[in-house]
C-alpha cells in the first residue's frame, strides 16, 4: 500500500509531538493567553455597545477564537525542508522511494492531528466557557465549515512549501519566512477580522491567497456565506492551493535539479 | 549491474566502467580524485555532464525513485539518520519506507544490530552516539531493506577493529547472495581484503580497473629480494634488475616483476651459491597510490621549473 509510509511519517510526527508535554501544556496557556488579550482589546474598542457596523461582539470573538485556534493547529514547519537543504540530507531524501513532499504534508499533518486533539479543542472549551462564541450556523455549515478549514491548511501548507523551497539558493531564509508569518497574521484575519479593513484593502486581498487560510472558514461558520457563495469561495481555496503548489513543485523541482547539475 | 560510458562531471573525465553483478569493487585514488563524485552519479544525486549512466539498467538521475528501492547508500558527507529518534525507530521509519514484511525485518534488525554491535544502542536517540557508534548505526541502515547495489564512502571511516571485521564479513556474505558493492576507501588493506576488483581515478581519469594483482605489476611493478648467501656472491649481471646492493653476504635486489621473475633470479642464483635466507616483498596497493602521487608531484615540479626558466 504505497499510503503506508506516509502513515508512517505522520504517526511518527505525532508521537513525537506528545514525547513534550511542557512544550504542549505552554502552548495551550499561549493560545489562551492570546486570546483573552483579543478579547480584552475588542471589549473596550465596542466600549459597551453591542455591535459596530452590524458585527456584533460575539461574532468577533468567535472569529478570533477559531481564527488562533485554527492558527494553533495550522503549525507548519517552515525549517523542514532548509535544515535538509543546509545539513545536505535532502540528498538522502531524494533517494528514498517515497515523494518528500508527501513526507513533508504527512509529517506536518500529523502535527495538526496532534494540535486538534490536544491543542487547539482544549483551548476552544476555555475560550467557549469564560468568553462564549457564536454556535454553529447550522449542521450543513459545520461540514462546509470543516472542508474549508482543510482548504486553508492547504493554502498556508503550500505558502509554507514555497517559501521553504527558496532555501535551495538561500542560506537563511528566517527574513522570508518571518514577512510570510507577518502577511498572514495581518491579512488572513486572525489579529483583526477582515471586515474591519478599509472597504478597499478587503477587496484588494481578495485577489491575494491571505483570506481564504482562516476568514473563509470563519465566515462559513458564522453563517456568513450562502451555500453558492460556499463553492465559490472553496473554489478559490482549490485554486490558490494549485497555484502556490505549481509554483513551489517548480522552485523545489529547479533546486533538485541545481543539486544534481551543480552539486550544491 | 552499473555502466559508465565516456562520463564527464566535475573533475571526472571521460570515465568508462562496467561492474558486473555480484562485484566488490574498491575506488581508490587519492583525496579529491573524483571517488564520491563516481558514486553520486551512479545513484543520481548528480547528472554526468557528458557521456551515459545506466545503474541496474536505469538512468540513476532521470529514473531515481525506481532505482533506489533497491539501492542502498552511505555517503560521509551526507547524514542518514534522524538525530532526535531512537536507533529502533530509525529503522521502523525504514522500514515502512521500503514495505519491508514485518518478520523479515525483525530477522535482519536483529542479525544486523548483533553483529555490527549497535543491539544494546537501539532505544538511544542517534544524537547521542559516538561518531563510530554511528557509522555502524548508518552501515545497518544501508542494508536493512537488502539491496540489490550499495554504494559506500568511505564506509569504515572511525569505526574499530571488531566493527571493521564485522561488516567485511557481512559485505562478502551478502556478496555471495549477489550483492554488488562499489566502496570509496582510503584504507588499502580493506580495499585489499574486500574487493573482487579496483578501480583506479587519479585526478579524474579512470586509470585503471581490475584485479588488484593486476593494478599492482602496472603502476609498481618493482618487487624487492632480500637474500643472505653462503659462499661466493653470485654474478647476477645478465639480469635486468634496476638496482643490485651487497653487504657482506646479505643482496638486496629490486626488479621489475614484468621483466624479470622472482624464479628466474633465484635459479640463476642457486647454480652459484647457497641461499641461506630470501624474502620477497610484492609492492601493497598502498604503494601505487603513494607511487601515483610522487609522479604527480615531480610532473607538477617539473611544470613548475619549466615556467619559470
Amino acid at each position: 500500500m504505497f499510503l503506508k509510509p506516509y502513515f508512517a511519517f505522520a504517526k511518527k510526527s505525532f508521537l513525537g509531538r506528545s514525547a513534550y508535554r511542557f512544550d504542549h501544556f505552554m502552548s495551550i496557556l499561549n493560545t489562551c493567553l492570546q486570546i483573552f488579550i483579543f478579547w480584552g482589546i475588542y471589549q473596550a474598542l465596542y466600549g459597551g455597545r453591542s455591535e459596530v457596523d452590524g458585527i456584533t461582539m460575539t461574532m468577533v470573538s468567535t472569529s478570533f477564537i477559531l481564527s488562533m485556534g485554527l492558527k494553533a493547529v495550522f503549525y507548519v514547519d517552515d525549517y523542514f525542508l532548509p535544515s535538509k537543504v543546509w545539513d545536505g540530507s535532502i540528498a538522502n531524501e531524494f533517494l528514498r522511494p517515497v515523494s518528500f513532499r508527501g513526507r513533508m504534508l504527512a509529517e506536518n499533518i500529523g502535527n495538526a492531528i496532534f494540535n486538534v486533539i490536544f491543542h487547539f479543542l482544549p483551548a476552544l472549551l476555555i475560550s467557549v466557557l469564560l468568553i462564549g462564541i457564536c454556535p454553529p450556523e447550522s449542521a450543513g455549515m459545520t461540514v462546509c465549515f470543516l472542508f474549508s478549514t482543510i482548504l486553508g491548511y492547504g493554502v498556508l501548507w503550500t505558502i509554507s512549501f514555497a517559501v521553504q523551497a527558496a532555501a535551495f539558493w538561500a542560506i537563511n531564509i528566517w527574513s522570508l519566512a518571518t514577512l510570510k508569518d507577518v502577511l498572514i497574521n495581518i491579512f488572513s484575519g486572525t489579529m483583526i477580522p477582515l471586515w474591519f479593513m478599509p472597504e478597499w484593502i478587503y477587496e484588494a486581498l481578495k485577489i491575494t491567497p491571505f483570506p481564504y487560510i482562516y476568514f473563509t472558514p470563519v465566515q462559513i461558520y458564522l453563517g456568513q456565506l450562502s451555500y453558492t457563495e460556499i463553492a465559490q469561495q472553496c473554489m478559490l481555496q482549490l485554486i490558490w492551493i494549485l497555484l502556490i503548489y505549481l509554483l513551489g513543485t517548480l522552485l523545489f523541482k529547479k533546486g533538485q535539479k541545481k543539486l544534481v547539475v551543480q552539486g550544491g | 549491474m552499473i555502466i559508465f560510458e565516456n562520463v564527464s562531471k566535475f573533475i571526472l573525465n571521460s570515465v568508462s566502467i562496467h561492474v558486473p553483478q555480484g562485484e566488490t569493487v574498491g575506488l581508490i585514488g587519492a583525496s579529491g580524485a573524483g571517488k564520491t563524485t563516481f558514486l553520486k552519479l551512479a545513484c543520481g544525486l548528480l547528472k554526468p555532464s557528458n557521456g551515459r549512466i545506466y545503474t541496474m539498467g536505469l538512468k540513476p538521475a532521470l529514473e531515481q525513485k525506481e532505482l533506489c528501492r533497491g539501492l542502498g547508500v552511505l555517503f560521509a558527507d551526507i547524514p542518514v539518520l534522524q538525530k532526535e529518534d531512537t536507533v529502533v525507530g530509525n529503522f521502523e521509519l525504514l522500514r515502512s519506507i521500503y514495505q519491508i514484511n514485518k518478520d523479515r525485518f525483525d530477522q535482519d534488525y536483529h542479525e544486523l544490530s548483533d553483529r555490527l554491535g549497535f543491539v544494546l544502542l537501539s532505544d538511544r536517540p542517534v544524537r547521542d552516539l559516538s561518531l563510530g557508534q554511528r557509522r555502524r548505526v548508518e552501515i545497518g541502515a544501508a542494508l536493512i531493506h537488502r539491496p540489490g547495489l550499495l554504494l559506500l564512502d568511505e564506509p569504515t571511516a572511525g569505526l574499530d577493529e571488531n566493527a571493521k571485521q564485522a561488516f567485511y564479513e557481512l559485505i562478502r556474505e551478502r556478496r555471495r547472495e549477489g550483492l554488488t558493492t562499489i566502496l570509496t576507501s582510503h584504507d588499502m588493506e580493506e580495499i585489499s581484503k574486500l574487493c573482487s576488483r579496483i578501480a583506479l581515478l587519479d585526478q579524474g581519469k579512470h586509470l585503471y580497473y581490475g584485479t588488484e594483482e593486476q593494478i599492482k605489476k602496472r603502476f609498481t611493478p618493482m618487487d624487492t629480494m632480500q637474500l643472505e648467501v653462503e659462499g661466493r656472491l653470485p654474478d647476477l649481471e645478465d639480469l635486468p634488475l634496476v638496482r643490485y646492493t651487497v653487504d657482506e653476504n646479505r643482496l638486496s635486489l629490486s626488479y621489475d616483476s614484468n621483466c624479470v621473475t622472482a624464479a628466474e633470479i633465484v635459479k640463476l642464483v642457486v647454480q652459484q651459491t647457497v641461499i641461506k635466507k630470501m624474502k620477497i616483498r610484492k609492492p601493497e596497493l598502498a604503494d601505487v597510490i603513494v607511487r601515483l602521487k610522487t609522479n604527480d608531484k615531480a610532473e607538477n615540479l617539473s611544470v613548475d621549473h619549466e615556467e619559470r626558466e
